[in-house]
């Protein structure tokens, strides 16, 4: 027992010793997420949602990020939302994701921004109102703050082109995956600027809705935790041919629209 | 053995921070005048990161000095400047950044006073202004305290510019966006030494934060000038077959571009080219697993909407 102990502390020592720059948390802060975005909701651990993130971010400002949750998606039974949180990023809530049984399993891949190290939190919502919780620990810096690079005026002409497509062959009745990218250089509101001494002023994409054949499938609340030019991939159940499309808003109130035809085999 | 390495890492922080207040940092003349410290090849990530990695230097012209990039921290630049004047009496006139990076700036600071002027790429004052606060969160804290600061060029370098040291001239041009979009090259006339900045890395694994096509253009025009007898690269030692290295970075450059574009084009994801691309460099090039993906990663999204 006492060698046991003996070990941890060194291990924690170890561990601070040899990242002096781990400018985020040792753990995951549920009780943060949990009374922040969820408060008076019971959160259990649920180790059916599965996170794919590299431990260190090779940039702050585009760190690859992936969930998928093992549960079934019936009429009655699915994952309704999904939210994610970076507790010590300037804003912490991301994203919240919105599914439907026609979304037909809950996979997304994007890209989020990390200010500094830290534990990025997955909350899933079921239909009958449980809420299961994950988390891992990315090490990543300066993903909020950084410079923002190009011209912004190019940014504001180009923000709201997208390109979507289904990855072929796609079934009727079965999951198909998309990809949606949309170029929007989502200032954050804290990347500084010397012209005025001050800071850009934020402009994002709010929020997202995404149908086949007008049926939702994909909805989401969109933040500065996500990256420019966000990236999305997504699966949607067709039943037939038809179309996907996409809108997409940002936080001054510009709508961009989108489609492309989905053609089933 | 666990214990052990602790104690290593706690007399390592201690020599570090002695030697940085102390000494005059260590340079070499490499030609008449030009006096470079040649940095390490550690990463920003490591624990034991002292900003110490980029190559920095000065020359000395018959009345003044001119500083070349000032190193990853206060104590470097302090160090840097002890080093100054171990060389010469003479006064520093200029400080010259090749460009944004923190491992090339943060030591300005310690170069603040009278008749001193700060020079830098017409972008450069706006890049440090927006990247200032991830520079200082992650400058090596060591003895700096809160010394660590960001200093703005006042001399802003739009295409070419001469720098006179009395009797000894140097020529400052500025690049569209190339390894960042604040690179600046230094040649010393007199002695044709050319001071690349990071527009070439020999030995470390080239690192892109700017537009690589601009990059691979920029290494043309470098490449093929005439007189240069010296090359003080970014990081890495100087040369001897400049041809040779100018050819090993434009190998790796056009690699990571083809295999990214390669990935994008096969509907591949970004964490999916990050391990493959450019893999056959590996052996050449140091500290390459880091700096790598990071590459793709800063040129991926970026590649997705060409």
């Amino acid at each position: 027992m006492l060698r046991s102990r003996m070990f941890w502390l060194a291990a924690v020592l170890l561990t601070t010793l040899a990242s002096p720059s781990f400018a985020g948390v040792d753990a995951p802060q549920w009780d943060k997420v949990n009374n922040g975005f969820f408060s008076g909701k019971q959160l259990e651990d649920g180790p059916f949602i599965h996170i794919t993130a590299p431990k260190r971010a090779a940039s702050g400002a585009q760190v690859p990020f992936a969930f998928s949750i093992d549960y079934p998606s019936t009429r009655d039974d699915y994952i309704k939302n999904v939210t994610l949180v970076v507790p010590e990023n300037p804003v912490p809530l991301t994203a919240v994701f919105h599914f439907t049984p026609d979304s037909g399993k809950v996979d997304i891949a994007t890209r989020i921004r990390l200010e500094v190290d830290d534990y990025v939190h997955v909350v899933a919502e079921t239909s009958d109102g449980r809420y299961f919780r994950n988390a891992v620990p990315i090490k990543a810096s300066g993903g909020c703050g950084g410079s923002v690079g190009g011209d912004a005026s190019e940014a504001r002409k180009t923000a709201g082109q997208m390109k979507l497509a289904a990855v072929e062959p796609v079934q009727a009745g079965k999951p198909a995956q998309a990809r949606l990218m949309i170029r929007h250089p989502m200032y954050t509101g804290l990347q500084r600027d010397l012209m005025t001494q001050g800071f850009r002023p934020a402009y994002y994409i709010k929020n997202l809705d995404i149908r086949f054949n007008d049926k939702p499938v994909l909805q989401a609340d969109t933040y500065i935790g996500i990256s420019e030019d966000p990236n999305f991939k997504f699966y949607f159940v067709p039943d037939k041919s038809g179309k996907l499309t996409v809108s997409a808003e940002d936080n001054e109130g510009k709508r961009y629209q989108h489609e492309t035809s989905v053609t089933v085999q | 053995m666990r214990f052990a390495r602790i104690g290593t890492v706690l007399l390592g922080l201690a020599i570090t921070v002695g030697a940085a207040q102390a000494a005059p940092l260590p340079v070499q003349e490499r030609a008449p005048g030009v006096y470079v410290h040649q940095g390490s090849h550690r990463d920003f990530d490591d624990a034991d990161y002292d900003g110490d990695i980029a190559n920095i230097g000065f020359v000395v012209g018959e009345q003044a000095v001119a500083v070349i990039d000032t190193g990853g921290s206060y104590d470097i630049g302090l160090a840097l400047k002890q080093a100054v004047e171990k060389a010469t009496s003479l006064p520093i006139r200029y400080v010259i950044n090749t460009h944004v990076h923190p491992d090339h700036i943060l030591g300005n600071a310690a170069f603040v006073g009278d008749g001193v002027r700060f020079v830098g790429h017409a972008q450069l004052a706006a890049a440090l202004y927006e990247s200032q606060d991830t520079y200082l969160r992650d400058a090596p804290a060591r003895a700096d305290g809160k010394k660590n600061t960001i200093v703005l060029p006042t001399i802003k370098v739009s295409g070419q510019t001469t720098l006179d040291l009395g009797g000894r001239r140097l020529l400052l041009q500025s690049w569209p966006s190339a390894h960042t979009t604040t690179d600046l090259t230094v040649l010393d006339e007199q002695t044709q030494t050319l001071w690349t900045g990071d527009l070439l890395f020999t030995e470390r694994t080239p690192s892109v934060d700017g537009d690589v096509k601009g990059w691979l253009k920029a290494m043309d025009t470098l490449e093929h000038k005439k007189r240069v007898s010296h090359l003080i690269p970014g990081h890495g030692s100087s040369p001897q077959d400049m041809a040779a290295a100018w050819g090993a970075q434009r190998h790796y450059l056009t690699a990571l571009l083809t295999d990214i574009r390669k990935g994008i084009d096969a509907g591949q994801d970004m964490s999916e080219v990050m391990r493959h691309a450019a893999a056959h460099e590996k052996n050449k090039w140091q500290r390459f697993d880091v700096i790598n993906p990071r590459n793709v990663n800063l040129l991926f999204p970026k590649m997705e909407w060409e």
